[in-house]
């Protein structure tokens, strides 16, 4: 659409002018995009504080799905357990409740000072957040199956409480697991973002802190962008994975 | 000047003129309407019945101004219709009420934006309450009304605005069999009362005959029209419209006319391989 | 059956509240006992319930960094209050024109849609960088945390508004500018509501994450100065206290829905 792009020209055109002489805009403040462009290129082979741009990338990467493989194999058994059987729900669900309101990012302390500064609290923290999505979602769809299509089981001759959980409560409720999964990783992103902004000595996070410090604004507002990047990647495969999984669900726009 | 289609005496107050129709679906665009003339005289009841997806809905869009037709010209007194207007109310299928509102609310709605003073409107709006008959629901939410009520509201929100015309699209359609009969004679009651032009789209030949002056048959997609059938005083009796609709539906002159209308509707559906 | 099936039912629910007690409590005993009475975990790294409890109490009268317990607490109020109104008085103006008027869509969305996969603790340094330490740092992450959600709901709310709705009041005499404040607006606030709602609840993460990172006040502050301090108890109280916090401002929002779309049936 022609305006579209007359206006990311402007916008483009504007940032340039204001910053380009350095005068009006300074470059600690806010760098010319040419210039963002040139740093771009020139961290990403070789070394800044510590790692070059890649490397801070896989990093962050590596830790993010640690804890977040992690959250996934425990969050969605538990959360399938909790809906199909009311008395691990009854011991499960008040603690879970508890916890719940409290914003994983709160945990980072309390988890640095239990394990230290290394990668240990930053997974934990990970997990935590990615793990509750994960729990909530796979319940809801276990509740939420359908009683006509358990009935239709039952009458079709499957007798056992785990082929019925197997046969038709897990299979009709992936979609919204696949949700909860969706959402676990985009928390799990997060979370991971303020760790690092917090206490480490590599990552994104870590080199976005550095940055600001030195009042480099262009490798601070390139950390953005790529972890902005990255998130919309990892959501937009995980959508693909789940239209792969569950070819029968009807997509709504957006 | 307008070719007039039909050489009657009356004024003619909607014209058609050669009107096709495009829908579109999937990027795939098919000819709904093709080449339909129709003209509609004031204070006529015209009923357009036809196989389903034949385009009687896109025919009235027209008509409504809610969409161009891709061919040919519709007018109402002489002038093309470029887009909707409050002269020509639409009663839709679906209702459309705002959910938001009450019924009162509803029904006055067109109305504030024709400058009428707040002690008027509350007159009016009273007044198409009792029309419909649903006093004591002034202050009920669409959601708490059943689907008779609710297309009375609808229909009252139209009458209320006072359109010269007004155009009617399957309105009883989503109501059970009893509701709708009661709705029927309701409306022929309204429509003794206040005259307008109406133009109604149905799919059932009953309806048709007891509603309208002449029925508008249309074949299947693309819809042209098949057959005009007057109703007058020589097919059907004189005085039908003041006759309960248990009365007129038993009469043998009602089953010749339905069956000689079935038969067309009957003829296209088998042809055109439409079930 | 109904007597037999009541009865079996009542027996379930007892047993469920049982089951949820004793686990709570068992949770809280679990607690007790390895702080307090085997001493297993030094108080550095777990402290015991009580030593919350008095915590709490204590720092009520007693100012931690610049302020006592009351003071943070108001301070975190303060900057999601402050954050969330201006992110709702620009998201929502702008999420109604951009749904209603292509130019403006058109123009705008790509700006927004670059913007918009940055999570708001992104932000971060570059708002330091910026706004320095003060109020404006925190309140700027928070408006961009609630902002985005909001938007995109209002805008998809008002974009995707039910064509009937339109077509009837156009049909009834209604212009393009009344269609749109008078049909569009009220039809899209369900989805509005349920925008803020996803909204404030990520702006109270903003809030926590802007405040562990850069500030010198507030709960987040406090969650951070016990790890900085070595006091764990100074930490789980800021922690309780976010997330009662959280749960009463969802509470807030979800009666504001109930009562902005007064007319759904449960």
């Amino acid at each position: 659409m022609v305006l579209s792009t007359v206006s990311v020209i402007a916008v483009l055109g504007v940032w340039f002018c204001l910053t380009s002489s350095g005068k009006i805009i300074s470059p600690a403040f806010l760098p010319a995009p040419h210039n963002i462009v040139i740093d771009f290129f020139r961290i990403l082979r070789s070394s800044y504080v510590g790692n070059t741009l890649i490397g801070h990338t896989l990093v962050s990467l590596q830790i993010v799905l640690g804890g977040f493989f992690l959250a996934v194999a425990i969050g969605i058994p538990l959360g399938i357990l909790m809906g199909w059987f009311k008395r691990i729900e009854a011991i499960v669900d008040p603690l879970f409740q508890l916890l719940r309101p409290i914003p994983p990012l709160a945990w980072i302390p309390l988890s640095l000072l239990w394990f230290g500064i290394g990668i240990k609290s930053k997974i934990f923290v990970i997990w935590l957040s990615a793990f509750v999505p994960c729990v909530i979602n796979s319940y809801t769809g276990i509740r939420l199956t359908e009683p006509l299509l358990v009935k239709a089981a039952l009458g079709l001759g499957v007798k056992r409480q785990r082929d019925l959980l197997r046969e038709v409560a897990i299979p009709s409720s992936l979609p919204v697991i696949l949700g909860g999964v969706r959402i676990g990783l985009g928390s799990a992103w997060m979370t991971l973002v303020a760790a690092e902004l917090l206490a480490s000595d590599a990552g994104l996070g870590y080199m976005m802190q550095m940055a600001r410090r030195a009042l480099e604004p262009s490798v601070v507002i390139l950390g953005m962008l790529i972890i902005g990047v990255l998130g919309a990647l990892m959501a937009r495969g995980l959508r693909a994975l789940e239209k792969r999984i569950c070819p029968w669900v009807v997509e709504e726009e957006h | 000047m307008i070719r007039s289609v039909n050489g009657n005496q009356q004024p003619e107050k909607l014209v058609a003129q050669n009107v096709s129709v495009l829908y579109e679906k999937d990027d795939k665009s098919f000819l709904a309407v093709d080449d339909v003339s129709l003209s509609v005289q004031e204070g006529e009841f015209v009923v357009i019945v036809g196989p389903s997806g034949c385009g009687k809905t896109s025919f009235m869009n027209t008509l409504a101004g809610l969409v161009r037709p891709a061919k040919g010209k519709v007018y109402m007194d002489g002038e093309e219709i470029t887009g909707p207007s409050a002269e020509r109310g639409v009663v839709f299928q679906q209702f459309a009420l705002f959910p938001w509102k009450t019924a009162y609310e509803n029904i006055e709605f067109g109305l504030k934006y024709r400058g009428i003073s707040k002690e008027q409107r509350d007159e009016i709006v009273r007044k198409y309450i009792r029309l419909v008959k649903l006093e004591g629901f002034e202050n009920s939410f669409p959601h708490e009304l059943s689907g008779g009520m609710k297309q009375r509201v609808a229909i009252a929100r139209v009458y209320a605005n006072r359109p010269q015309v007004l155009l009617m699209d399957e309105p009883f359609g989503a109501l059970d069999a009893q509701t709708r009969t009661i709705m029927q004679e309701d409306l022929t009651e309204m429509f003794l009362a206040e005259k307008r032009t109406v133009v109604f789209i149905t799919h059932s030949v009953d309806e048709a005959i007891y509603l309208g002056d002449r029925v508008v048959i249309m074949t299947a997609r693309p819809g042209k029209i098949k057959k005009i059938i007057r109703i007058t005083e020589e097919n059907l009796v004189p005085d039908r419209r003041n006759l309960n609709y248990d009365e007129v539906v038993n009469l043998k002159e009602f089953r010749d006319l339905k069956g000689e209308i079935w038969g067309l509707i009957k003829a296209e559906i088998l042809e055109k391989h439409i079930l | 059956m109904g007597h037999f099936a009541e009865k079996f039912l009542d027996q379930i629910y007892q047993e469920k509240i049982v089951l949820s007690l004793s686990s709570v409590l068992g949770f809280i005993f679990l607690w007790y006992l390895v702080t307090d009475l085997l001493g297993l975990m030094p108080a550095i790294v777990l402290p015991s319930p009580e030593k919350v409890f008095f915590t709490i109490y204590e720092k009520i009268l007693v100012p931690v960094g610049e302020e006592k317990l009351f003071g943070h607490i108001g301070v975190s109020l303060v900057r999601i209050l402050v954050g969330t109104g201006m992110a709702l008085g620009l998201a929502i103006p702008l999420g109604i024109l951009m749904g209603w008027y292509e130019n403006l869509d058109a123009i705008a969305s790509p700006i927004i849609e670059v913007l918009r996969p940055i999570p708001p603790i992104a932000w971060i340094p570059l708002a330091i960088l910026w706004l320095g330490i003060g109020l404006g740092s925190k309140v700027f992450i928070i408006t961009i945390g609630v902002f985005f959600p909001t938007l995109i709901n209002t805008y998809l709310g008002v974009k995707f508004v039910e064509p009937l709705l339109i077509k009837a009041a156009q049909t009834l005499g209604a212009k393009d500018k009344n269609i749109l404040w008078e049909v569009v607006v009220p039809a899209s606030v369900p989805l509005i509501v349920a925008g803020v709602r996803i909204g404030v609840g990520l702006g109270m993460m903003c809030l926590v994450a802007a405040e562990l990172v850069a500030a010198s006040s507030g709960l987040g502050f406090l969650i951070m100065l016990g790890g900085d301090d070595l006091k764990p108890e100074l930490s789980i109280t800021g922690m309780i206290l976010i997330g009662i916090l959280g749960l009463i401002a969802d509470r807030i929002v979800l009666n504001i829905e109930r009562k902005v779309i007064y007319w759904k049936k449960e």
